[in-house]
């Protein structure tokens, strides 16, 4: 499906839960603008650009297809990325920073082990010192064994 | 005081041993993230914006500032020498700059890029130090019908400037108000769109989103969609242009900075539609047009010229009425939120170090570009030289460790990551995203300016055309709403009497 069509659909579809959301809100009256008065104009406005997505006469311009893709790469890096959310604080910062970028660095940029490994260590470690203790932010040390109050 | 006086004052501030070293941080930080493609200055602000929070307020504005110029300067570099742009306002640069290059004239290119964003972005700063006081007295006068009429001039322009299709631009802009209005309502105290969690009921932060969409975003896309260039870096030699290189490009450079600066005054006026019309203009006044594309230095000069204007043009509405013209703005008017200060008219009268500060600081910083830029080409071309594949992952941790610092919360990372997938994807499919996290920063002012005057308009649909700056603000509004589709419908119908 063309990307003017498929979007003009989505933003229709859109417009819709979110008309019913500024319902539930209360709209009120044009005097007295209740609070959900603003989504309904923006649900109005999504309703209009999508038809006119929708119904437009040219299609637009092609959409990106999948030539010259690396999707092994990209699917790798970005369960890295998600696992990386749920693994900050339990690990800690270091570790879990460590584990990110050899990731990214070993499978999704194919450097060497040796490249991979010493890169993401010095980059965690160096950057946790500066964070720390030079800009003051508390991140977490996780399963990091050191001293309390460092 | 007058604005000599408080010129001085400003310089004053500017020139105190702590800011003058955020003025040199902040130029060099957007020099090398100009110089870096796939870092933009809007990723970059919104990456650092965390580190200002500890920061005295002017000196953050100073520091964030001269990344923001920087960035302008430094992007003309890879699009000379690489033919990749640095950051958007740099692409019409490598049409005729890379081909200066391949002629072995890449010095005189990057040495023409340096004095006329210097040029442009000085000038550029008197008129905004000229134009804002005056601007910001009127604005005192605004009320609500005003405030609202000028937001939704703002508004229209944005929807109109963003990227090939404009339907597509406004669609964005909806989306950034949809997401705007997420969170407990100001007016009313109810909760939007939080779906039971705390941390949407304070609202989405502008930071992960902005951080998401273009940082993260980025990073994603160009995982993917991996480009060798495969270019050989060699350090240019002599950088300083001929006297005709001079003679060719005087008047591409004062026009340059005079639409340069209009354009960036403009609510959507972004440097790089500044460079873009700049090289359009350049190529129609052009003795010898069928030159541009084959190494003319007037389509250096011209848009590099204009994107720096552009740049300090578009602290006119930013400091006197609080409208940020586009995505780097409207970081630099969270900055001033998170240090307590209320963007708006009062901001020159109530927060004067802060205007004064900023302005004196661009004339330092320029300076200082111009000093930093032509000896330290050697060394920007070595960062060239280092591979992306080391850069990205180490984008990727400043990104999450900026998003962390930001409340110290994983909820923040996440919601970078969220939009990261969402940049990516809107890149992918050609959407700008530009006009999303605009219309995100202005949809909570257009809606409050819009209830408030609603309650003063007593029932009373035409009350928004009875005074006149809000009546002629809202025809403007309206008439660049209706002006792409007159033209078309024209068009059509001129084609169709034709043939």
């Amino acid at each position: 499906m063309n990307v003017d069509r498929a979007l003009g659909m989505g933003s229709a579809l859109a417009a819709i839960p979110v008309t019913a959301a500024s319902w539930e809100y209360g709209i009120g009256s044009f005097r007295t603008p209740g609070a959900g008065f603003w989504p309904f104009c923006i649900a109005l406005a999504m309703l209009g650009l999508g038809a006119a997505l929708f119904l437009r006469p040219t299609p637009a311009a092609a959409v990106a297809d999948g030539a010259g893709s690396r999707w092994r790469p990209f699917a790798i890096g970005l369960v890295s990325l998600a696992l990386y959310v749920v693994t900050l604080e339990p690990l800690g910062y270091a570790v879990a920073t460590t584990i990110l970028l050899v990731v990214q660095l070993r499978w999704v940029e194919a450097y060497p082990w040796r490249s991979s490994v010493t890169i993401a260590v010095l980059s965690a470690v160096i950057s946790l010192v500066v964070f720390r203790t030079l800009l003051k932010v508390p991140l977490p040390l996780g399963i990091l064994p050191l001293p309390r109050g460092w | 005081m007058d604005t000599l006086g408080f010129l001085f004052h400003g310089f004053a501030v500017a020139l105190t041993p702590a800011n003058l070293v955020y003025v040199f941080l902040g130029s060099l930080v957007g020099t090398v993230i100009g110089v870096l493609p796939g870092l933009g200055p809007t990723a970059s602000i919104a990456l650092l914006l965390p580190v200002t929070i500890g920061m005295d307020m002017v000196s953050a504005m100073i520091f964030l500032a001269g990344i923001y110029y920087g960035a302008m300067y430094g992007g003309s570099t890879t699009s000379i020498l690489v033919n990749i742009p640095g950051e958007a306002a740099s692409v019409v640069t490598c049409i005729d700059g890379y081909q200066m290059a391949r002629k072995g004239r890449a010095g005189p290119a990057l040495g023409m890029s340096a004095f006329g964003s210097f040029i442009g972005g000085t000038a550029s700063v008197v008129a905004v130090m000229l134009i804002s006081p005056f601007l910001a007295e009127t604005a005192l006068k605004f009320g609500p019908p005003e405030m609202f009429a000028l937001l939704f001039f703002a508004f229209t322009c944005i929807g109109s400037l963003a990227g090939k299709s404009k339907a597509r631009g406004l669609l964005m802009a909806c989306v950034g108000l949809l997401l705007g209005s997420v969170g407990t309502d100001d007016m009313h105290g109810v909760d939007r769109f939080v779906f039971g969690t705390l941390y949407l009921r304070d609202g989405i932060g502008l930071v992960p989103l902005a951080m998401g969409l273009f940082g993260m975003g980025e990073i994603l896309y160009n995982i993917e969609r991996r480009e060798e260039t495969g270019s050989i870096l060699e350090t240019p030699k002599n950088l300083l242009p001929t006297l005709q290189d001079w003679i060719d490009s005087l008047w591409p450079i004062v026009r340059g900075t005079a639409l340069g600066f209009g354009i960036g005054i403009l609510p959507g006026g972004m440097p790089a539609v500044a460079s873009l019309l700049s090289y359009a203009v350049e190529k129609r006044v052009a003795k010898r047009p069928e030159t541009f594309g084959t190494g003319a230095i007037e389509g250096v000069a011209g848009p590099e010229t204009a994107n720096n204007a552009a740049t300090a043009g578009g602290f006119v509405p930013l400091l006197t009425l609080g409208i940020p013209t586009n995505s780097v703005l409207a970081l630099m008017l969270a900055a001033l939120m998170l240090h307590g200060v209320t963007p708006g008219p009062l901001l020159l009268f109530k927060w004067p170090d802060v205007f004064w500060g900023v302005i004196a600081s661009m004339y330092i910083g320029n300076v200082m570009l111009l000093i930093l830029n032509l000896p330290m080409i050697g060394l920007f071309v070595q960062i060239l030289k280092v591979p992306y594949g080391i850069l990205s992952p180490l984008i990727i941790m400043f990104v999450m460790l900026g998003a962390y610092g930001l409340n110290n919360s994983v909820t923040d990372v996440l919601a970078t990551l969220v939009f990261g997938v969402a940049g990516y994807l809107m890149k992918r499919y050609g959407l700008e995203p530009a006009p999303l996290v605009l219309a995100f920063v202005l949809g909570p002012m257009l809606e409050n300016n819009l209830s408030k005057a609603l309650i003063m308009s007593h029932r009373n649909p035409a009350f928004f055309f009875t005074r006149p700056i809000s009546g002629t603000l809202l025809t403007l509004a309206f008439l660049v709403l209706l002006y792409p589709l007159a033209m078309g419908g024209w068009r059509r119908w001129a084609a169709a009497r034709r043939g």
